[in-house]
């Protein structure tokens, strides 16, 4: 077989390979199979981030009511032990931090993006506590609160290294 | 035949909306898509189910054909469309509109595609003679029959590469990411099977 321009020869025959025919019945298939079959639900991603927000709207709001009901003040001597467990917990999370986060910002798994959003949240819901024990420092419900926030970001990096060590 | 990107315009069953592309692969702008308008759970399924069908009746000629190229039978090209679309309107919140509504169902077809081929283990089973007939009314049928023996004898990559440019119709950035490689690698399995076709229509008598 002789091409003289074989390029321009393919590009106009190869067209003829496109297939095509009636398929009249395909959509009603699709969209009976569709009808039944529910967008993909990500249930763990809704779990974490709705344990995530019940976590911050409780830890956010209960200041408000027990500020009015408790006004617990703490002794100098119970502030200097908050400050004290406040700072061995930035230390273990900056330790783990360190592990977790290369692999985190790595991951483009929806999982990740999961456990990114809920360390987003708490790390705002910290600085937000933070700002106010700062304006209020002997008010323990607040320094409580604060160390209970401290405790859920470290479990939260706890619990995706070792999931990062499983898979 | 109609070309890939000549394609008459489309419209759905009551004719009120037609679809207006010339380009199908780069249909997303013109459809309130899937996932983007509003999010998916404050949408109702039937408003879902005529967006997928409107997408459905831009997309499905050229699917449908890469399908067949695949797979190598009618059936089985529209089983791979039919769960490719099925496959889309569940996953449709993952469709982020980095890359057209048809690149991105054309890679759920391809995987699809190689899903069948696994389940039903076996390579695609080219031709339906009669379909052959009626699919392409060519001029130049003896041309076209070589071309078509000469692709079954190529490495898959390059033939699958050289059907979607040259048969599709499709961009070379619209492949690579279908295929999910890099674009300079779509170009240079082109050219790969384009010299492989070469030589093997030099070689046969016309």
């Amino acid at each position: 077989m002789r091409l003289e321009n074989f390029d321009e020869e393919i590009s106009r025959v190869a067209p003829l390979l496109h297939r095509e025919w009636e398929s009249p019945d395909l959509w009603a298939r699709i969209a009976a199979e569709a009808k039944q079959a529910p967008p993909a639900a990500k249930p763990w991603r809704w779990a974490l981030a709705a344990a995530a927000t019940v976590l911050l709207a409780v830890v956010l709001c209960q200041p408000l009511f027990q500020r009015a009901q408790s006004p617990a003040l703490l002794t100098e001597e119970a502030l200097r032990e908050v400050q004290q467990a406040e700072a061995a917990y930035a230390r273990s999370i900056e330790k783990l931090s360190a592990v977790a986060e290369p692999s985190l910002d790595r991951s483009p798994a929806p999982l990740a993006a999961a456990y990114r959003e809920k360390l987003d949240l708490l790390d705002s819901a910290i600085s937000d506590l933070k700002q106010t024990a700062e304006t209020n420092r002997y008010n323990a419900y607040v320094e409580t609160q604060l160390a209970s926030l401290y405790r859920e970001k470290q479990k939260t990096l706890q619990d995706w290294i070792e999931n990062a060590k499983q898979n | 035949m109609l070309g890939a990107t000549n394609r008459p315009f489309l419209s759905n069953d009551s004719g009120s909306t037609t679809v207006q592309s010339a380009e199908p692969m780069a249909g997303a702008s013109q459809l309130a898509l899937l996932s983007t308008v509003q999010p998916m759970e404050i949408r109702s399924k039937d408003q879902r189910l005529a967006e997928l069908e409107l997408i459905y009746r831009t997309q499905t000629p050229r699917l449908k054909s890469i399908a067949w190229h695949m797979l190598g039978n009618r059936q089985d090209a529209e089983d791979a469309v039919q769960e490719t679309f099925v496959r889309a309107y569940r996953a449709a919140q993952d469709f982020q509109g980095k890359s057209g509504i048809g690149t991105w169902l054309c890679r759920i077809l391809i995987n699809v595609c190689h899903d069948l081929r696994r389940r039903r283990g076996r390579e695609a089973d080219p031709e339906e003679p009669a379909l052959a007939k009626c699919a392409a009314p060519g001029r130049e049928p003896s041309l076209k029959v070589a071309l078509e023996a000469a692709l079954r004898r190529i490495p898959p990559r390059h033939r699958m590469v050289f059907l979607m440019f040259e048969a599709e119709g499709m961009r070379h950035a619209e492949i690579a990411q279908a295929l999910e490689i890099p674009e300079g690698t779509s170009k240079a399995w082109l050219f790969e099977a384009k010299k492989e076709l070469k030589r093997m229509l030099s070689e046969a008598p016309r």
